[in-house]
């Protein structure tokens, strides 16, 4: 019965292939420039400060960002069932789940139109 | 693996509902699409379609009884009258929201609820002549939650169509165009408790599911026919029932009902006294009557205690109260005690039911009209500040403005059960109904808190024929014309429901029946 | 081990969530409390569903982490709102509706 594990073993195996294989080539194929970016903690995300810049408290953007991202992110609790039952559901299933998305779409696109998705 | 069948779906029984719901989420897209200039217009015309839409549909299922949606939803007589009146009301609410006759800034909600209260654009857009529009559809979606609420089989879709009522309502009475502070106030008080509540009943069903193993009306009444006392069922009913309770503003899970109904927007308020208290009805019935029917002795004390709290506590503590809005709303909650009085005659045990169902559908009816009416005409008094809500405020309004002094009048006296009007119908057809099943203590404590609570009706009219008008008192605005037919409709209903209420209640009577 | 630990668990997880809502100050520490409420239930759902060997109690789970998820973004947006004006989440502070 092992044998239906072949196949993500072979995954695993790809995967640290791949892994060391672009660690190890990329100091030799890729060019170097330095700059200021490369040396930050992070690449992206936000740089780190001593002091908090406006007293301690977060931006309002973050909020309304987590927001967002709570309410779409959710979502996907319906989309894992459906898609691991997906071939006994049928075509009923994925008209449903065509309903569900275009609704959450009908939010989607309320949110980019009112410039939710706006940082600045 | 095998194909799972797919749930029987009757999408005309379901056409309310999708009417409704397209027409809210329609409602969100025009938001985010539309032309600035004219989204009013287009909102108000997108949200009356839809829900007299969702009216039209419903009138034309009449006489259906099925179980759809894989059992999740009943679509039988009760629901669908109930329905209707929701639906309804839910329109000339929808009304009362576009009325931009009466504010000198046209609306009365506020342009942009998230700018903080006295900031320097909130002067701003204090002046500024645009609308709000989200709240169109915000109440669309909490109208087709509330519809979806009547409708309900199973507890599941209960909860969620719970929610789906509730969430929108939080936000629109927090976006009072004036008094900002009291009505942000209002929905966080509304929130908290709200969400408090719906703890409970959430609780409750998971209890109610491990006891029985389902959470389908039908299935928990087959097991409370044969499973006697069982601690956990009796547990989790008991949740269930302060979880709607609370949605339904019975004493003693009213705390929230005179703070929120006083700061929201004076629209929204009419509103949910009057569709939110329909909806939480129609679920108590069906809860009650379809899942625990056989099973009265657990939920009988439960009814008949609250039923006399939410009476006492509201004609009691209407009497103290010095502004009209939280007088409304100790109204409401002694009203909602004498639903329950309805409720305990429902009968389900015995052959051919009592009469408490169809007179409770009755009573609704009735009290939602008069009640919106009502709160119609605070938005018609006026001084600098906004609305008079204040009673010294409205001495000698007679004077002022004979026609709307008439018509608060009217609705006044429909709420204290003056023959004549509906709510005398109803509260005899009630009263009646419960006294056939033997209740008769209950509906003489209803009787005295009637009495009590007629008082403080009779005061606000004794105060605005028979006193001297205050220097400097309120204006009477004149209403256009979405107020003006939400009021002639309102009016017109009361009366008649009073004097010739016999058709309606043979509608109610005939409609009164659960499948599931 | 029985599965009527697990429900204790959730009724203790329950009593101290709505315990929390009557006592904290806070308005957004009374909403997490509102949320333990909820997680509470959710415990007690996948516990019945166990044992009663049925998956609806799982499914149910699910409904009650979207609508939770509903909750916060409106209830933070309300709260979020009253804040920014008081300068306070105290629900002690927000005393203008009485008498």
């Amino acid at each position: 019965m092992f044998s239906m594990y072949v196949p993500i073993l072979g995954l695993f195996a790809l995967a640290a292939a791949f892994a060391v294989f672009s660690v190890a080539v990329a100091p030799f194929v890729g060019p170097r420039r330095h700059n200021r970016a490369k040396l930050a903690a992070y690449e992206c995300g936000i740089e780190p400060v001593d002091q908090p810049l406006t007293g301690g408290r977060f931006p309002v953007k973050y909020y309304l960002t987590a927001m967002l991202f709570i309410v779409f992110d959710i979502e996907i609790v319906f989309l894992y069932p459906w898609a691991v039952a997906n071939d006994a559901l049928g075509v009923f299933g994925l008209i449903e789940m065509v309903v569900f998305i275009g609704t959450v779409f009908i939010a989607y696109a309320y949110v980019w139109r009112r410039g939710g998705l706006e940082w600045d | 693996m095998g194909d799972i069948t797919a749930p029987d779906l009757s999408l005309a029984a379901l056409a309310p509902l999708l009417f409704v719901f397209g027409a809210a989420c329609v409602g969100v897209l025009v938001e985010a699409f539309g032309p600035r200039g004219n989204r009013q217009p287009v909102q108000l015309a997108v949200a009356l379609v839809g829900t007299l839409g969702g009216l039209v549909s419903v009138l034309l299922l009449a006489g259906r009884g099925e179980v759809t949606a894989g059992g999740a939803l009943a679509v039988d007589g009760a629901a669908l009258f109930l329905q209707a009146v929701i639906a309804g009301l839910g329109a000339l609410s929808i009304l009362l929201f576009a009325e931009r006759a009466l504010d000198p800034a046209r609306s009365a909600f506020v342009t942009s609820a998230a700018v903080p209260v006295g900031s320097p654009r909130d002067r701003e857009q204090a002046m500024s002549p645009r609308v709000q529009t989200e709240v169109y559809p915000l109440a669309t979606f909490a109208i087709g939650g509330m519809m979806l609420f009547a409708a309900s089989n199973d507890l599941l879709i209960m909860f969620v169509a719970l929610e789906v009522l509730s969430l929108p309502l939080y936000l629109i009475s927090g976006m009072a165009r004036r008094r900002r502070l009291l009505s942000q106030e209002a929905a966080v008080k509304y929130f908290l408790l709200g969400a408090f509540a719906s703890g409970f009943f959430l609780y409750g069903l998971a209890l109610v599911y491990g006891a029985t193993g389902s959470i389908r009306l039908s299935d928990v009444r087959a097991y409370a026919a044969v499973g006697g006392a069982d601690v956990l069922l009796v547990l989790g009913l008991a949740l269930l029932v302060v979880g709607l309770m609370f949605k339904a503003s019975v004493a003693p899970f009213h705390t929230w009902t005179p703070d929120v109904y006083q700061g929201a927007p004076t629209p929204v308020t009419a509103f949910m006294a009057a569709c939110t208290k329909v909806a939480a009805f129609a679920a108590v019935l069906r809860l009650l009557y379809v899942a625990f029917g056989t099973s009265e002795w657990t939920w009988r004390p439960l009814v008949y205690g609250i039923a006399i709290v939410s009476m006492v506590v509201g004609a009691v503590l209407g009497l103290t109260q010095t502004d009209l809005k939280r007088m409304l709303a100790y109204s409401s909650i002694a009203h909602a005690g004498f639903l329950l009085v309805g409720v305990i005659a429902l009968g389900a045990g015995s052959d051919g039911g009592g009469s408490g169902l169809s007179s409770t559908m009755f009573y609704l009816l009735a009290y939602g009209l008069t009640t919106l009416g009502a709160f119609a005409v605070l938005t018609l008094v006026r001084d600098g500040d906004g609305e008079a809500t204040h009673l010294s405020q409205w001495a000698g309004l007679a004077q002022r403005s004979p026609l709307t002094a008439a018509i608060m009048g009217i609705f006044l006296l429909a709420l204290a059960g003056i023959p004549l009007t509906s709510g005398f119908t109803g509260k005899f057809a009630v009263f009646r109904a419960a006294i056939e099943d033997g209740a008769w203590p209950l509906v003489l404590v209803a009787v005295l808190a009637s009495a009590v609570a007629a008082f403080f009706y009779v005061r606000v009219i004794v105060l605005m024929y028979f006193s001297a008008p205050a220097e400097e008192g309120p204006t009477v605005g004149v209403p256009g014309l979405p107020t003006t037919i939400a009021l002639a409709v309102t009016v017109t209903a009361t009366l008649v429901l009073g004097v010739a209420p016999g058709p309606v209640l043979d509608l109610a009577q005939r409609a009164a029946i659960f499948v599931g | 081990m029985t599965l009527t630990w697990y429900l204790v668990l959730a009724a203790i997880l329950f009593t101290i969530g709505a315990a929390g809502v009557l006592v904290r100050r806070n308005a957004i520490v009374v909403f997490m409390c509102v949320e333990l409420m909820l997680n509470s239930v959710n415990l007690t759902l996948v516990t019945f569903a166990r044992a009663t060997g049925t998956l609806d109690g799982q499914v149910m789970a699910f409904f009650v982490m979207v609508v939770a998820a509903a909750e916060v973004v409106v209830g933070l947006a309300i709260i979020m709102s009253i804040y920014r004006t008081r300068r306070s989440a105290s629900v002690d502070d927000a005393n203008l509706l009485k008498y």
